[in-house]
């Protein structure tokens, strides 16, 4: 940290965009959009979802082509024309869905998709490290790296490299592992790893931390902060043999307020594709930018949550008393590798309140969203409702039974975009709008028209395609429809995925309006802040089962990053292990989907 | 009435090729394939553009036929006066657009159920075997065997059509290559079932060669028609198609059954959630798809070709997939694609007159079909490439790193598409001639059979 970034800071950023306008149709998802990023500095994009971020780092890296607005690369301009441009100009991205190969082991992920090019810089680029530790055997086994045929995969000396840069930021990854069998966190270092290799001058982030613990994002933004300063010395303090590194740039894109101003050195926030403002993070506060944001003034109580903030404790943790409407006993599904995404998950939810099932991306969540939405059946355990065990082979039993479910895709089980804003919202029962035979078109919209007022969702007729309609207001439709047949129980996961703040705010007001009526709500959510700013009870979920439940007044985030990363109880090093082995086996799940 | 008539098996990599659908496609892959269709772009882009391709398909159309020698003119005309010219000939139309719009609208159910049906031929002649069976075994008063008929011959393609249900819910095969594969057992079954004189294979007449084929139906069996042959003939089979794609049309907008069917076609997974059986709702589907192509064959049997002949179903099948495509899964839409795609069948016969082969009949319905079926996912690609196109120049300079790589995609791309082009050409041509020979052995036969 005390030595000279080299090349030195010169008056050039590293990179720079000015003037970036895209228009998708008559959407302008950047409208004129400068942004400046220097040599030494981590700098922040932030912005409510559909801002533009996503869109301005789209167009660096070469994916979008802007309509008008040009780039400079050290104050000369260049023509992105696509990501191989990009990567040779030293950009490199790391996008919020990993593009790893799930059966492919570490090492071939990371040499996947480099040209000679690349493999080359890298050869010549970074002189090997002291071998140390565990990974010694690799770079022993390292051959020469001349007089191989054009195209053949050097494994020993990819693998060093693996080792090598991993050594130099302080990240540790086992290169021979398969991705399959990593924890969502380590398969982040692969994917930094990845980028790292080729020594880019511009690392890009998009929202890194939302499949990451709390001790996991820390030490993201510890190596980031190596990265930039061009300390390269790795962490135990390993001398590497060719000093420091020029510094880099790291543009890091997140909605989350507390991040921002925790990571970065300076900020650019976006609203609506215009440039708000950029300053230096030092000289803001969470107010500010969240005002500067969001465009009106935000009180932190209530809408800090939103905003990626921990906020005052709001719902004090009065325990409802009374029998539990909703059972999960016991539950556990297998994968197809054989470990269970859900091992003898057990929780119960009594009338009337909110229970925050907090825990990072990939511990089983969407597999018990599954369960719940009846999508999956289990292969050990019940579900009861309201004492009553339903027969989940019988599919839409759980909703019959009175189980509303906001599923965590609502894309791919949450609604039909290409059937009307009226069918979707009676979907799931045709009763009250049909006859024996035909649905009562006349009854069907009258019905969807009461539920479009009471949810205030905004559409351009009823009979539109869902596709036609803002995340918002999807989400809203799924909830209208969810919550028309009077259920006991509405199990919400990730409710506020992709929402904007106002979306958001009026998702929060619905669950607790629904709380107050009396249903048990199940909130499933990564977002710790609003977990802890909606529920009664919070229960934590790691590989699979419940590894413990709170009073959101006596958690706090260090607690329950604790739980989340399995250390708790007598087998904290057990645990550990199965969190890395289980969560990866969801990952490779949710992937064979084909989202 | 005793002509005789050389059977052989279709040729397998024909029938494949018209039905757009290479062997190993599968399901997903053919979903994906008519994605484009369903969604996007404005009614009124699609209808301009459509327009469009339709008047190309024709220009191309009219290119061939001078290419091989026709005048296009010529040949239009005597096309025009073979399918809608004469009231004979308008008849004769109608014939063709009944089985065609049958096979159609189960095609319909099945595709809107997200389940692609492609083995409507093997479902037809199945269907036809189990009418002819009853048609010719059982006594009764005509309207009551002829009905017994029909239902049967639905029966028995739907059962046939169930086997892959059972197969894709049970063991998860996939239906486009179980129902392809079936269309071929279908086949050898029929031929086995009208060589055996056990089963259906006509009688034996002294100094006559028995040929593989059943008895005729008795005339007061089949299907009864208005009109007189010089004149306007219309079977009571038609009346019956589009009696029967409206009944469909309805139930699939407005009952709850095509309510769920739509949503297990297009979300499996919302369904799922919504209540929805998929193994119950989409095997129903495929059976009732097989319902229709069975019937299709009954009417086939009773109402123009009356016994049982191996080539009967004389790819009514595969048309009749191409008529569902073209009319996007709509049966109200299928009824006039169906007359169309009849009038091409019947105006395809007199085309011989004209010294043009007859095959070209064939590239037109393929054309046609891509005039119909491409503008959506035209409009789509072109809505992507807008997406990826460069800035506008002038405002500034592009240069620099990414100039050789560019440059250098750039001219490989080209060199690329040459090619392509060239192998495409090739092989198209050659597919062309293989499928004409087939189109003229058809041709015989029905000549033959209408003397």
């Amino acid at each position: 940290m005390t030595q000279p970034p080299r090349p030195p800071r010169s008056a050039a950023p590293a990179i720079e965009l000015r003037g970036i306008t895209k228009r998708y149709g008559r959407v302008v998802a950047c409208d004129g959009v400068d942004l400046a990023v220097r040599r030494g500095e981590i700098h922040g994009l932030l912005g409510e979802n559909g801002a533009g971020k996503s869109t301005l780092m789209k167009v660096l890296s070469g994916l979008v082509r802007p309509d008008s607005g040009v780039i400079l690369r050290d104050g000369v301009p260049v023509d992105v024309a696509d990501p191989h441009v990009a990567a040779g100009i030293g950009v490199a991205m790391v996008h919020q869905h990993f593009s790893l190969v799930g059966a492919l082991t570490v090492w071939e992920n990371v040499v996947l998709g480099e040209g000679r090019e690349g493999r080359d810089r890298c050869d010549g680029g970074l002189a090997p490290a002291g071998g140390q530790g565990a990974h010694k055997g690799w770079l022993a086994g390292a051959r020469g790296r001349h007089g191989q045929g054009r195209g053949r995969l050097r494994r020993d000396e990819a693998c060093a490299d693996v080792v090598r840069v991993g050594e130099r930021y302080g990240i540790t990854v086992d290169p021979l592992a398969r991705v399959d069998s990593l924890s969502a966190g380590q398969r982040q270092r692969v994917e930094i790893i990845k980028c790292l290799r080729r020594d880019p001058d511009v690392i890009v982030l998009d929202e890194p931390t939302s499949v990451l613990s709390l001790a996991e994002s820390r030490d993201l933004f510890a190596v980031l902060r190596r990265a930039v300063t061009g300390d390269g010395a790795a962490r135990d303090g390993a001398v590497t043999g060719d000093g420091d590194l020029p510094a880099k740039a790291v543009v890091l894109i997140s909605h989350k307020l507390a991040e921002i101003l925790g990571a970065t050195d300076r900020v650019t926030v976006l609203r609506r594709g215009r440039v708000v403002t950029r300053r230096a993070t030092a000289d803001t506060d969470a107010a500010t930018l969240a005002r500067e944001m969001v465009g009106r003034e935000v009180s932190l109580g209530e809408e800090a949550a939103a905003l990626g903030l921990t906020p005052p404790i709001l719902s004090t943790g009065a325990a409802r008393d009374g029998a539990a409407v909703l059972e999960v006993a016991g539950v556990t599904v297998g994968a197809p590798s054989g470990v269970p995404l859900l091992e003898s998950f057990t929780l119960g939810l009594r009338a009337g309140e909110i229970v925050g099932l907090y825990g990072v991306e990939g511990n089983g969540q969407s597999a018990l969203g599954d369960v719940l939405a009846g999508l999956v059946v289990p292969d050990r355990g019940e579900v009861r409702v309201a004492g009553e065990a339903v027969d989940l082979r019988r599919p839409g039993a759980l909703h019959a039974a009175g189980v509303g479910v906001i599923p965590e895709d609502r894309h791919r089980s949450g609604v039909v975009l290409d059937m009307s804003v009226a069918d979707n919202l009676v979907m799931t029962d045709l009763g009250p709008v049909s006859g024996r035979l035909l649905v009562s078109r006349r009854r069907q919209l009258r019905h969807a028209a009461e539920l479009a007022e009471r949810f205030a969702i905004s559409c351009p007729s009823l009979d539109a395609p869902l596709r036609t309609l803002s995340g918002g207001n999807q989400q809203r439709v799924v909830l209208a429809r969810e919550l028309a047949g009077s259920p006991a129980v509405l199990v919400a996961a990730q409710p506020t995925r992709g929402l904007d703040v106002g979306a958001i705010e009026g998702m929060y007001g619905e669950l607790r309006a629904a709380a107050a009526r009396g249903v048990a709500v199940l909130l499933v959510s990564t977002e710790l802040e609003e977990v802890m700013a909606l529920s009664h009870r919070i229960a934590v979920i790691s590989a699979g089962r419940v590894v413990g439940e709170l009073d959101p007044a006596e958690a706090d985030a260090e607690r329950l990053g604790l739980l989340v990363g399995g250390a708790v109880g007598d087998h904290a090093a057990t645990a550990s292990a199965l969190v890395s082995g289980r969560a990866s086996t969801v990952q490779a799940g949710a992937t064979g989907d084909g989202r | 009435m005793s002509v005789q008539i050389p059977f052989r098996p279709k040729d397998p990599a024909a029938g494949a090729a018209r039905s757009g659908g290479p062997l190993g496609s599968v399901d997903r892959a053919a979903r994906a394939l008519l994605a484009p269709t369903r969604s996007g772009s404005s009614p009124l882009a699609v209808a301009v553009v459509t327009v469009l391709t339709v008047a190309a398909a024709l220009g191309i159309t009219a290119g061939l036929v001078a290419i091989v020698g026709g005048a296009p003119g010529e040949v239009f005309s005597s096309m025009l006066d073979g399918s809608v010219g004469t009231p004979g000939a308008f008849s004769q139309t109608l014939l063709e657009a009944t089985p065609l719009l049958l096979v159609a609208v189960g095609s319909c159910v099945s595709s809107r159920a997200g389940v692609f049906n492609i083995g409507q031929e093997g479902q037809m002649l199945i269907g036809a075997s189990v009418g002819a069976y009853v048609g010719l075994r059982t006594q009764g008063p005509p309207a009551v065997v002829l009905t017994l008929t029909l239902v049967c011959s639905a029966l028995g393609g739907a059962l046939w059509a169930a086997i892959p249900a059972v197969m894709r819910y049970r063991r998860g095969v996939d239906v486009v290559v179980s129902t392809l594969l079936m269309i071929f057992i279908a086949e050898q079954l029929v031929s086995f079932v009208v060589s055996k004189p056990w089963l259906l294979q006509e009688t034996r007449v002294s100094g006559q060669i028995v040929a593989p084929q059943s008895n005729a139906l008795a005339p007061s069996f089949r299907l009864p028609t208005l009109g007189d042959y010089p004149g306007l003939t219309i079977s009571l089979g038609a009346f019956l198609a589009v009696g029967l794609a409206i009944v469909v049309a309805v139930l699939l907008a407005r009952s709850r059954w095509g309510f769920r069917l739509r949503m297990l076609g297009h979300n499996p997974l919302a369904a799922r959630h919504a209540g929805v059986r998929e193994a119950t709702f989409g095997g129903l589907a495929l059976a009732l798809s097989g319902a229709f192509s069975g019937l299709a064959g009954g009417v086939v049997l009773t109402g123009e070709v009356y016994r049982l002949q191996p080539g009967m179903s004389d790819n009514y099948g595969w048309d009749g997939l191409l008529v569902a495509l073209v009319a996007r899964d709509n049966p109200i839409a299928a009824v006039p694609t169906a007359l169309v795609f009849g009038a091409l069948r019947s105006g395809g016969g007199v085309l011989a007159s004209t010294g043009v082969p007859a095959y070209l009949i064939d590239i037109t319905q393929a054309l046609l079909v891509f005039a119909f079926v491409l503008p959506p996912a035209l409009l789509a690609l072109w809505r992507s490439t807008a997406d990826r196109r460069p800035p506008p120049p002038g405002r500034h300079l592009h240069l620099r790193p990414g100039r050789r790589v560019r440059g250098r995609r750039v001219t490989g791309g080209h060199g690329g598409r040459g090619t392509h082009g060239a192998n495409g050409a090739y092989r198209a041509y050659g597919e062309c001639g293989a499928r004409g020979a087939g189109r003229g052995e058809r041709g015989d036969r029905r000549e033959g059979q209408r003397r």
